[in-house]
């Protein structure tokens, strides 16, 4: 017996030790070929994700909110101290309501005197989170809405109120968002009412700074952030959030989609925007004069 | 006899694939949305050391390689290096059990401890050199420290639970003979 042991771990020991070279070979390619081509290997990667988390749905839905169930029963021992802050939080919340209503009407008669029709095709495609990122070290979220759906890469994502994150990453059943809070999502955004174009860099902390700042001075805690659509991937106009000062003096963003409970994205539909290519030309009898021409001249006089 | 413990010999080899699912599939809940300050620990490494200084023969480098590989894919990090790093750790547990089996458990806490800082210190180190974005250190050493901090409970489980114990001297091993 102990004969045919040794034999066998004899036999046995240098293919095990030929196999694990290969393995460490294998990975060591899939590493490098990532390196070398990323966007080939990223889409595998959401080809393998596609095939297994939607398959994992039946199982991941009532785990969620078993545990969900869980963290409200913790925050219903705080019910009293919880109901005296919504108690004063909706007297103020009715005297915006005011406000706001008349906005509205003031808003509407506007865009009626000045005839005004919305973008038609700023249409949207809700889909439900599926899984997060499992990693502490990435931000993103993984939806039930994909390529099926004529999903596309760039696409902006927000919950009902603000921005949350852009598509990357799409396969046919399911897409994945970066959030903007991830340490590579990187948004240009304008800053009203002062109108200073920023850059809303994620930095894998709760609201990110806002990068890029032509003028700090004249941005102030409580602004506006809105997305620019500078770069033509986003659409303008999205709110991102509010701006805020950090201990430190930095100026970050304070997110206006709520972050804490993700659960129903929208993602918008984009079909890029309008782009001026031609620069001013002015019409005469014998056709356009160049536009060059004009510039030279200007130059010239001083 | 034979036939029984080569079917435990490949269930077990199924557990431990199955116990890699489940911590996947635990990461994946979409219940942390916001970014936070600290991690939990790296379940799948501890667990991969304990059953490796255990019961090697239940962890083959393949189902290794595959489960590592796996979460490199689900957890959107880098794929292959860290699969890499900790199977080549592992394997290292594995030549080392047989000297470990003998001895306390401090013992075993500090030299899978050690190997798990040299897989994340290597980790860290040819991230950089490849030029990709390396994690942030605070997030990363948290994550390391609740590993080590875990390690303990992790082989309490492993032990007790899943009764994956050393080989002791008159056991059988996995092929039916004496160990």
């Amino acid at each position: 017996m102990a004969k045919d042991r040794s034999q066998s771990s004899d036999y046995t020991g240098p293919l095990r030790r030929l196999l694990l070279a290969v393995l460490v070979l294998v990975l060591a390619a899939v590493f490098l070929l990532w390196r070398i081509d990323s966007p080939r290997v990223e889409r595998f990667r959401a080809q393998i994700t596609d095939r297994l988390v939607p398959n994992l749905d039946w199982a991941m839905a009532p785990v969620t909110g078993t545990i969900n169930l869980l963290r409200d029963y913790q925050s219903y021992q705080r019910l009293a101290d919880q109901n005296r802050e919504l108690r004063s939080e909706l007297r103020q919340m009715q005297a915006w309501k005011e406000a706001a209503l008349q906005l509205e009407q003031e808003n509407a008669r506007l865009l009626d005197l000045n005839n005004v029709r919305l973008d038609p095709r700023l249409t949207f495609i809700t889909g439900v989170v599926l899984a997060d990122s499992g990693s502490p070290f990435r931000q993103s979220v993984l939806l039930n809405v994909g390529a099926r759906d004529g999903l596309v890469d760039g696409w902006a994502t927000m919950d009902g109120i603000g921005l949350v994150g852009r598509i990357s990453g799409v396969a046919k059943n399911t897409a994945r968002v970066i959030l903007l809070t991830d340490a590579s999502s990187r948004i240009p955004a304008i800053i009203q009412p002062s109108g200073q174009r920023a850059i809303v860099a994620g930095d894998n902390t709760a609201a990110p700074p806002v990068d890029f700042l032509e003028n700090p001075d004249l941005v102030r805690p409580g602004d506006r952030v809105i997305s620019s659509g500078d770069g033509g991937v986003f659409p303008a106009g999205l709110l991102i959030g509010q701006v805020a000062a950090d201990p430190g003096g930095r100026l970050r963003v304070r997110l206006a989609a709520d972050y804490e409970r993700l659960e129903f994205l929208r993602v918008l539909r984009h079909h890029g925007n309008e782009q001026v290519s031609d620069t001013a030309q002015v019409i005469t009898d014998s056709g356009p004069l160049p536009a060059g021409q004009d510039n030279a001249e200007t130059d010239d006089q001083p | 006899m034979n036939d029984l413990s080569q079917t435990r010999l490949w269930l077990m080899r199924a557990a431990f694939l199955f116990l890699a699912l489940v911590i996947l599939f635990f990461h994946l809940l979409p219940l942390t949305t916001t970014p936070s300050r600290w991690t939990g620990p790296d379940l799948l490494l501890a667990f991969a050391c304990a059953w490796s200084l255990r019961r090697p023969e239940y962890v083959p480098a393949l189902a290794l390689a595959l489960a590592f590989l796996m979460a490199d894919l689900l957890l959107q990090r880098p794929p292959g290096l860290w699969a890499l790093l900790a199977l080549m750790g592992c394997e290292n547990l594995k030549s080392r059990g047989r000297n470990l089996r003998d001895s306390s458990f401090a013992v075993e806490w500090l030299t899978v401890g050690i190997v798990i800082i040299m897989v994340m210190v290597a980790n860290r180190l040819l991230l950089a050199v490849a030029l990709v974005e390396v994690p942030h250190l605070p997030l990363v050493l948290s994550e390391l420290g609740m590993t080590l901090l875990f390690y303990p409970l992790v082989v309490l489980i492993t032990h007790g639970l899943m009764r994956v114990r050393k080989t002791a001297p008159g056991d059988l091993d996995a092929h039916g003979q004496r160990a």
